[in-house]
């Protein structure tokens, strides 16, 4: 049904002078259950169809969209990306991709989706709930979300691409702190999720809240110091993560605001750190068989042992630099693709994170950032959040008022260990990752 | 495209029994944006987001449910699917919401005054005038690196009812247009934007600059910055601009009175009626554009279908109200103040600003900068945070040394970091001049929302950092 839509749609914007045409629609189911203040707050649901339109009218694109997929409305959104591309500026590059090749991936629907009801949903929120305040009366709970989603996606453009499948996907989350009289510890935040009914675990997450938030009850000011920097996988999504994924993205290679431009095949990081982006992950909340322009997904190394290895492109920017798309084209039917990453991996360390922690003769661990990070030129400055002071091989004590200052890329070279434990944060697996020779200033 | 109307909404509310209130928002909006980059087109787009947002208050819990689809039939899904999910809490919440508060609803149709509908002016003169504008950037100065210019408009029509009495018709229009320049020099490049944003028409949109003036005050800023040293750290005498003046009304002041964030702990939660700032500071949220008309977070009913008023949130120093709901309203039993606001018609309504500025008072620049021995005119708000505890750290364009009362040389990317409500006790000088300068600007509490603020020229005791 929703191919059929999109072939209308194609079919429609050729008839109309559209040299290439291409239409991407999407249905989602979604429920969504929120949690604040320690209470329930509101259970919200909600069915989407929408459609985006992209032609090129002799290399000039034009892009219209509308949250229907009703044949009047969806015509009118055709005749609308056919008048912008008339009146918008060419580009030689502008051209979509070819039919290609797709291995649809397999453990990403879960057929129990279909009856998994808003009731589910409210179920395990309270499970949450519950378990936060079996854990210590002093966890408090200021927000957090269950939502349970079944996406449909499909795509068809005017070089016979024609693509559609089906994504489930729950997820869940809890912030908030430990509260003990006039002691409140620093916020956490926990994440995670799956596309399978039977891996849903709330517990979990909750519990590695409860224990994260009553651990940094008590928090002490420190001396200033200089040491290793332990950054939890929030802490390294924030930092690491987010830097890495705009200095990879070709379009900001191509714009000059990359630190990475012109960094292929040179070490740009410790030989520790493998990094890959990989939609065809299927245990990644982002993973899918094909990209916003029906490319097919592949497993794209990015950084390998500290040397960098490629950009991620969609084909408009992949025609620029006369290589191919890697199937990074990303974005919703509301938007003409724009380049992103999808499952972002950082390989595995080989040590437990208490022998990493054992390594460190003075440092601080880092659960969450609070700060400026640039990613242009990767200076960061901020505050540290759920801290501890680590001293010859031991944690010490939860610190406050700590703030943390220097430079992601310089950071990425003085890698010295990451753990084995990993985390899934959004599309993201992290480990915990030591990084040496940062200074810390106390209060 | 299916046409909408009140009555048609008001049918499908009577299907809602035995609930405490219901509510039916139709929304649809049409935004068309343009970004232009070094001569190549970024993003164009025009999209459609239209329908009906169901939100129900049943046994003091809420459900919420939307659909893209008008037609009867699907509104009276969404409106079950409401239902059944506010039932789904009723076992389950611990405080259930005891009743709404009473408020002035709005019954009637309401549009903000526009000069030039954006609807006449065709995509292709809007094209034109992001692509020359950006192509004038990077012409002006070879020292000018790179350019971009975005123009973005949102077209709505909302229709709410409600089952306390709201019935609104609601029409609005705001364009936004900017421009942002980097200018390099050995080794050194500097970002500068200039932008503008309004609720109102095209010739509202360019009425106090036309494009032209716009981009051309950005390249120079940007060529100017390039020559400008670091300011020197250190807490001191700031005068700030009426952008930056808006930006930390709203980002460190507005949202610790948010009534939802009052009653979950927020620093101001006992200070009704306290002094928080100097004698000086009358701080304002307002639906309507007040002093100045066009502001970009014009409201005149909120998406409760309450009617959207001017709330002193601080007067002569006081602290007198936070900002509500018709839900926090009851709780701390005052009146409602029109902050229920929703981005889309999928969205709930949730409590945000509109425009928040500080009201002007007596002094001339000239004057401020006189009196001054020692200190700053810091110029273009820039993005920065704010945490809980109402401390903020704000980036700014430019910063002027002040020294004897004389503006001397021009800094660069000084931040501008202290205690909001300590930095307001500070306040010894209001300037009598007025202009809201955030209106580009989203702000970002779960869902986006446009929202402006503003006010005269301030003078304060601030904390003047280096680098950025």
């Amino acid at each position: 049904m929703l191919l059929e839509t999109c072939s209308y749609a194609v079919k429609e914007a050729l008839k109309q002078k559209a040299d290439e045409a291409e239409a991407y629609a999407s249905l989602e189911r979604e429920s969504e259950v929120f949690i604040e203040n320690n209470d329930l707050k509101q259970v919200k649901s909600h069915k989407i169809g929408s459609i985006g339109i992209r032609v090129f009218v002799k290399n000039s694109l034009g892009f219209a969209s509308v949250n229907s997929l009703e044949k009047n409305k969806v015509l009118d959104a055709v005749n609308k990306a056919i008048k912008i591309a008339q009146v918008s500026p060419k580009n030689k590059h502008n051209r979509l991709p070819e039919k290609n090749s797709v291995a649809m991936l397999k453990g990403i629907y879960d057929s129990n989706a279909e009856g998994f009801e808003p009731a589910d949903a409210t179920k395990f929120a309270i499970e949450m709930l519950k378990t936060a305040k079996s854990y210590d009366p002093r966890v408090s709970v200021d927000s957090g979300t269950f939502n349970s989603s079944i996406l449909t996606h499909a795509l068809c453009n005017s070089n016979k691409i024609e693509l559609e499948e089906m994504i489930s996907v729950f997820s869940w989350n809890i912030m908030g702190m430990a509260i003990d009289g006039s002691d409140v510890s620093n916020f956490d935040f926990q994440f995670n999720g799956t596309h399978s009914v039977k891996d849903i675990d709330v517990i979990a997450t909750v519990e590695d809240f409860a224990k994260t938030v009553m651990k940094s009850l008590n928090a002490r000011k420190i001396e200033s110091l200089k040491g290793s920097m332990l950054l939890g996988p929030n802490a390294g999504y924030e930092l690491i993560q987010s830097v890495l994924t705009f200095a990879i993205n070709s379009n900001n290679v191509q714009k000059k605001i990359s630190r990475f431009a012109k960094k292929i095949g040179k070490k740009v990081a410790s030989n520790k750190l493998t990094v890959v982006d990989d939609a065809t992950f299927t245990d990644g909340l982002a993973a899918e068989s094909f990209d916003r322009e029906g490319v097919s997904h592949k497993k794209n190394i990015i950084i390998d042992k500290g040397v960098l290895k490629r950009y991620i492109y969609n084909t408009y920017t992949a025609g620029k630099d006369r290589t191919k798309s890697t199937g990074n084209a990303s974005g919703s039917t509301s938007s003409p693709p724009s380049v992103g990453s999808t499952n972002i991996i950082f390989e595995r360390g080989n040590r437990d994170l208490d022998h990493l922690i054992s390594e460190i003769k003075k440092g601080v661990m880092i659960n969450r950032f609070s700060g400026n990070v640039n990613p242009v030129n990767g200076d960061f400055s901020g505050v540290v959040k759920g801290g501890h002071l680590i001293k010859n091989g031991s944690v010490v004590c939860p610190v406050k008022e700590v703030m943390v200052a220097g430079n992601v890329f310089d950071s990425l070279k003085n890698i010295s260990g990451l753990s084995r434990e990993r985390k899934k944060i959004f599309d993201s697996f992290l480990p915990y990752i030591a990084v040496e020779g940062i200074s810390f200033t106390g209060g | 495209m299916q046409k909408v109307f009140v009555d048609d909404l008001r049918k499908v509310l009577e299907h809602a029994r035995s609930v405490s209130y219901a509510e039916i928002r139709y929304h649809s909006r049409l935004l068309n944006e343009i970004r232009i980059s070094n001569g190549e087109l970024e993003r164009i787009r025009s999209v459609v987001n239209d329908g009906a947002g169901i939100r129900v208050l049943v046994d003091g819990c809420w459900g919420f449910s939307s659909t893209s689809e008008t037609s009867n039939e699907s509104l009276l899904d969404a409106m079950h699917a409401a239902l059944s999910s506010a039932g789904l809490l009723s076992r389950g919440k611990q405080r259930k919401v005891s009743k709404l508060a009473d408020a002035k609803l709005a019954v009637g149709t309401f549009k903000p005054v526009i000069n030039g509908r954006l609807e006449d002016y065709s995509i292709e003169d809007k094209v034109k005038l992001v692509k020359d504008s950006e192509a004038y950037a990077r012409r002006y100065s070879s020292k000018i690196k790179s350019a971009s210019c975005v123009y973005r408009e949102t077209i709505d029509h909302k229709i709410i009812v409600n089952s306390d009495g709201a019935s609104a018709e609601i029409f609005d229009s705001k364009p936004e247009f900017s421009l942002t320049a980097v200018a390099a020099e050995s080794g050194i490049s500097v970002t500068a934007s200039e932008g503008i944003g309004v609720t109102g028409g095209w010739k509202d949109l360019f009425a106090s600059k036309s494009a032209r003036d716009i981009t051309k005050e950005a390249v120079q800023k940007a060529v100017k910055l390039l020559k400008a040293k670091q300011p020197k750290g250190e807490r001191t005498n700031v005068i700030l601009d009426p952008g930056m003046v808006g930006l930390i009304s709203h980002e460190a002041i507005g949202h610790t009175v948010e009534a939802d964030f009052v009653l979950s702990g927020s620093i101001v939660k006992d200070k009704i009626g306290q002094k928080v700032a100097s004698d000086l500071i009358t701080l304002v949220d307002s639906g309507p554009s007040q002093i100045q008309g066009f502001a970009a977070g014009t409201i005149f009913v909120d998406d409760e279908g309450v009617i959207a008023g001017r709330t002193a949130i601080i007067e002569n120093g006081i602290l007198s109200s936070f900002l509500h709901n018709r839900e926090t309203a009851a709780i701390l039993d005052v009146e409602p103040t029109g902050n229920a606001r929703a981005f889309e018609y999928d969205d709930e309504p949730l409590i945000r600003m509109r425009n928040t500025y500080i009201e002007p008072k007596d002094y001339t620049l000239d004057e401020m900068i006189k009196e001054t021995k020692h200190g700053y005119l810091i110029k273009g708000a820039r993005n920065g945070q704010a945490d809980a505890n109402g401390e903020f750290m704000f980036g700014s364009q430019e910063a002027y040394l002040i020294d004897s009362g004389e503006i001397k040389q021009l800094c660069r990317g000084a931040s501008i970091s202290g205690q909001a409500f300590d930095v307001l006790m500070s306040v010894d000088a209001v300037g009598k001049d007025f202009k809201y300068d955030i209106g580009t600007g989203y702000c970002g509490k779960y869902q986006p929302m446009k929202v402006d603020g503003g006010g005269p020229h301030i003078r304060c005791t601030a904390i003047v950092g280096g680098l950025q």
